[in-house]
């Protein structure tokens, strides 16, 4: 651009360094969104797929491993606190786990994408949420899911595999029509 | 049989495509004449044989038939009839079906415009346009396919395939699942088509770029073409960015305009790099200068304008706006690929071509601060593109995939907006090549004090924040000096002219569409500035649970919950709707509805707030939690102070755009204005 306020003498040829470079910035833009779409194609786990185990850590430190709810059924939220239709699920997801929690057969986990810990507190409190809460470290959990934004829903069966997917914000009756459908099943 | 039709016309459209560039080529390559018109004509005939294929897809879907996928995917027995008309653009086939078809109306229209002054343009523009028609077409036809049927295979299992497959029957459903009722508003029934219009609109400037590239003649010619072309782009962008924080503030219930998610980005990087380009083509008009920046820029338009749509429809990204996952993503990929390196290959191959012929003589100048102008959109644009790609960078990098969130934007772009706010107070009142300080500051200093006086008018009323200050001590200077330019142009008309102020007003803006339009643009952005400044630094919010008869309180507002009532509508919806009275100061001044719609064919919830607007502020009320409980109904309340300038601010805009794009009186060839400045000489 600096070239473009010089006056209009001589014709410089553009060098071939800076071609190269242009190019190789062009090429390295291509790889990168290639990349992304080879990952965003590898796919994610699928209904009727087994989940693989993994561990939340809790904003109270505790750590919650998925294995030791073999036979149970799992209930995954994605969720942060910048997200708007995540409060208005908010509600519904407690309400479902004052249903279920003291049958000791359904486990609720809140899984807090790309927040900051104060904030992401700050919604635990508000809506009064009881269930396991705790962030989702390295994203490990949300690209395991391959979520594609908040609010995500997953709910795991007895067996271990993924039986139901809701992209957007749930609701109480979704949640329990699925749930009671699942403790239905033996493992 | 209409589904037949609709696929069929698709293929003739696709065939005629491909003719059109194959013709277009070998017409420029032995300069053959014949070979040129039949391209042209090729170009003509695709707007008409994809017209008819939207017709199919539109008597499909308002005749309910849900054997064809795409209309069991988008709508359902309840939705009225205008619903089932736009669900044309409600999914991904269907949107990809209309964009082409807004592509293909641009292409017919550019076909029609006099050739003879720039014949040597033409087998370019054929080509350009048609490779990226055809390019949709293709992921119409071969991947997308909206005309798709469902099949009731011999062995009982259910196929979907355009025809039918060996023995099978066709399959039926009851109904289809409907539009997503997050989609069924005015404002989100615009938004699409608005947006595709400025986007599809873009790729004709490109087109003439590439032209000149080709062909070498890279005078400001292909500018002076595309200058109308690119403001009607510029003008459905707009249009369609403002539809959709519109639709957002009104139906996504959370009081906001604005997310900051990837894929409003998406939409607002070519706005960006547009307005870049509409402020920079002047300076090459006028002075000679910048064709390599302009060419740069057009070509960054249209490549964000793919970028955008490839981002959006391919699953690559997260976002809300995102299309479901979908087979086109690799082939937009090769589309991206080769049109990137084509155009870059291109533009280097004529670098040298696109030499200045001019110089810039002072900073000060109206080029330098149209320059500066330029720099400012690029750095917001490159804080955009960052936060855009950063997950996919960081992903390859760390293995995780880390988002930027609204306050990356909202921290990195504040003062360059800022900055832009000023430069539109300045930038109108220097002159080109030659511009002081103290000519400058000639035109600037009344107009400068009477903005401090607002500021400290401000102060006095009780406003502290120094950010808040800045913020209307800028836009109190851009309307002022925008209004005083006004003043000044019409009162020294009036005394050259003795026309009276109104008719003043009126010749001027008519003789320089351009300049007092583009005013008009300012004056719409300052006010939209007003209503984001309210929105952003003076917002508050409160949330509570209450009893029928209990009230919520939020600064001068009260709000007393009166009932709600839950009923079933016609149009398949359970409703549940508060009554909710509100007080002002403890006197009132009105009733609300928030409500929450359920839709039983989609299964899904929609949440519409009660809004009591003025041009003061927003009180605007949600229905949070509707399920009665034994302590009440949960509300959330905000009160959003001036938000509405943000809307009139839009008007005024869209407006000023009009004025700039209207056609001119004069002739706008150079001839016929040579020969008009000879004819005043000569009087």
């Amino acid at each position: 651009m600096s070239t473009d306020s010089q006056p209009n003498t001589g014709s410089r040829s553009l060098s071939p360094v800076i071609i190269a470079i242009s190019f190789v910035v062009l090429i390295g833009f291509l790889y990168l969104i290639g990349q992304g779409l080879r990952r965003a194609y590898a796919g994610p786990i699928t209904i009727g797929q087994k989940v693989p185990a993994f561990e939340l850590t809790t904003f109270e430190g505790e750590v919650i491993h998925t294995a030791d709810w073999q036979g149970k059924v799992i209930v995954v939220n994605f969720w942060a606190s910048w997200c708007k239709p995540c409060e208005q699920e908010a509600v519904d997801l407690e309400r479902a786990w004052q249903r279920y929690h003291l049958g000791g057969e359904v486990l609720f986990l809140g899984v807090n994408y790309v927040d900051t810990e104060p904030e992401a507190r700050a919604f635990v409190a508000k809506f009064g949420l009881t269930y396991p809460n705790g962030p989702d470290l390295r994203t490990k959990i949300s690209q395991m899911f391959r979520i594609q934004g908040v609010p995500e829903t997953y709910i795991i069966d007895r067996s271990g595999r993924l039986a139901f997917v809701k992209k957007g914000p749930t609701t109480l009756n979704e949640i329990s029509g699925v749930v009671d459908r699942l403790l239905a099943q033996t493992p | 049989m209409v589904a037949e039709i609709g696929f069929g016309a698709l293929i003739v459209a696709f065939v005629v495509s491909i003719y059109g560039i194959l013709a277009g080529l070998y017409g420029a390559r032995r300069h053959a004449e014949p070979w040129l018109e039949s391209g042209r004509r090729a170009m003509l005939l695709t707007w008409p044989l994809i017209t008819l294929s939207v017709v199919c897809l539109v008597a499909l879907l308002v005749g309910g038939h849900y054997e064809v996928q795409y209309v069991y995917n988008v709508s359902s027995r309840f939705m009225p009839l205008y619903l089932r008309i736009t669900a044309l653009w409600g999914g991904q086939a269907g949107s990809l079906v209309f964009w082409s078809w807004l592509m293909a109306a641009f292409a017919a229209a550019a076909t029609l415009r006099k050739w003879d002054r720039d014949r040597e343009f033409l087998p370019w523009v054929i080509v350009v346009t048609l490779v990226t028609l055809a390019f949709f077409l293709g992921l119409v036809i071969f991947v997308e396919n909206p005309f798709v049927r469902f099949w009731q295979m011999p062995d009982g299992r259910q196929a979907v395939a355009m025809f039918a497959p060996r023995g099978a029957t066709p399959l039926v459903p009851m109904d289809g699942r409907g539009l997503n009722p997050l989609l069924r508003h005015p404002g989100m029934i615009l938004h699409p088509p608005m947006l595709y219009l400025g986007f599809v609109s873009f790729v004709i400037p490109y087109a003439f770029g590439v032209a000149a590239l080709v062909t070498g003649r890279t005078d400001d010619r292909w500018i002076r073409i595309t200058r109308r072309w690119t403001l009607v782009a510029w003008l459905f962008l707009s249009l369609g960015l403002i539809l959709g924080s519109r639709w957002a503030y009104d139906v996504l219930g959370w009081g906001g305009y604005w997310g900051w998610d990837p894929v409003e980005i998406a939409a607002f990087m070519p706005w960006l790099s547009g307005t870049a380009f509409l402020h920079s083509v002047m300076i090459q008009e006028k002075r000679g200068l910048f064709k390599r920046w302009n060419m740069i820029l057009i070509i960054l338009t249209y490549a964000l304008v793919i970028f955008g749509t490839f981002l959006t429809r391919s699953g690559v990204l997260s976002s809300v706006h995102a299309f479901a996952q979908s087979a086109i993503g690799p082939l937009f990929f090769g589309f991206i690929a080769f049109t990137f390196i084509g155009s870059m290959g291109l533009l280097l191959y004529r670098w040298n071509d696109l030499r200045s012929e001019g110089v810039m003589t002072s900073l000060l100048s109206r080029e330098a601060l149209f320059l500066l102008n330029n720099l400012l959109f690029m750095g917001i644009l490159v804080v955009c593109f960052w936060g855009v790609i950063y997950p996919l960078i960081s992903e390859i990098f760390t293995g995780q995939k880390v988002t930027v969130g609204p306050s990356y934007y909202e921290r990195s772009t504040a003062p360059l907006f800022a900055a832009l706010l000023l430069l539109m107070g300045i930038a109108p009142l220097s002159a080109w090549g030659h511009s002081t300080l103290k000519t400058l500051g000639r035109a600037l200093w009344k107009p400068l004090i009477a903005s401090i006086v607002v500021v400290i008018g401000l102060w006095v009323g009780g406003i502290r924040a120094w950010s808040a200050l800045l913020a209307f001590w800028l836009v109190a200077l851009v309307s002022l000096v925008t209004l005083y330019e006004y003043y000044r142009a019409v009162v020294a008309r009036h005394r050259r002219t003795g026309e009276n102020y109104l008719r003043a007003l009126w010749n001027l803006a008519g003789r320089n569409r351009r300049r007092y339009g583009g005013y008009i643009i300012h004056l719409g952005v300052v006010l939209m500035a007003l209503g984001i400044i309210g929105i952003e630094l003076f917002q508050t919010e409160t949330q509570g649970t209450v009893q029928p008869g209990g009230s919520l309180r939020l600064g001068d507002y009260t709000m007393l919950f009166q009932r709600l009532d839950v009923f079933d509508t016609q149009d398949g919806r359970n409703v549940a709707r508060a009554v909710v009275s509100v007080f002002k100061n403890d006197r009132y001044v009105g009733e609300l509805h928030p409500r929450r719609d359920f839709f039983y064919d989609s299964q899904q919830t929609m949440t519409i707030p009660g809004v009591r607007s003025t041009m003061e502020d927003d009180f605007y009320v949600i229905l949070v939690d509707w399920q009665s409980s034994a302590q009440g109904i949960t509300f959330k309340i905000y009160h959003n102070p001036l938000v509405n300038w943000l809307w009139v601010g839009g008007l005024v805009f869209i407006l000023g755009t009009l004025v700039a794009a209207w056609p001119d009186r004069e002739a706008e060839s150079p001839r016929a204005r040579a020969a008009q400045t000879l004819a005043v000489q000569g009087a």
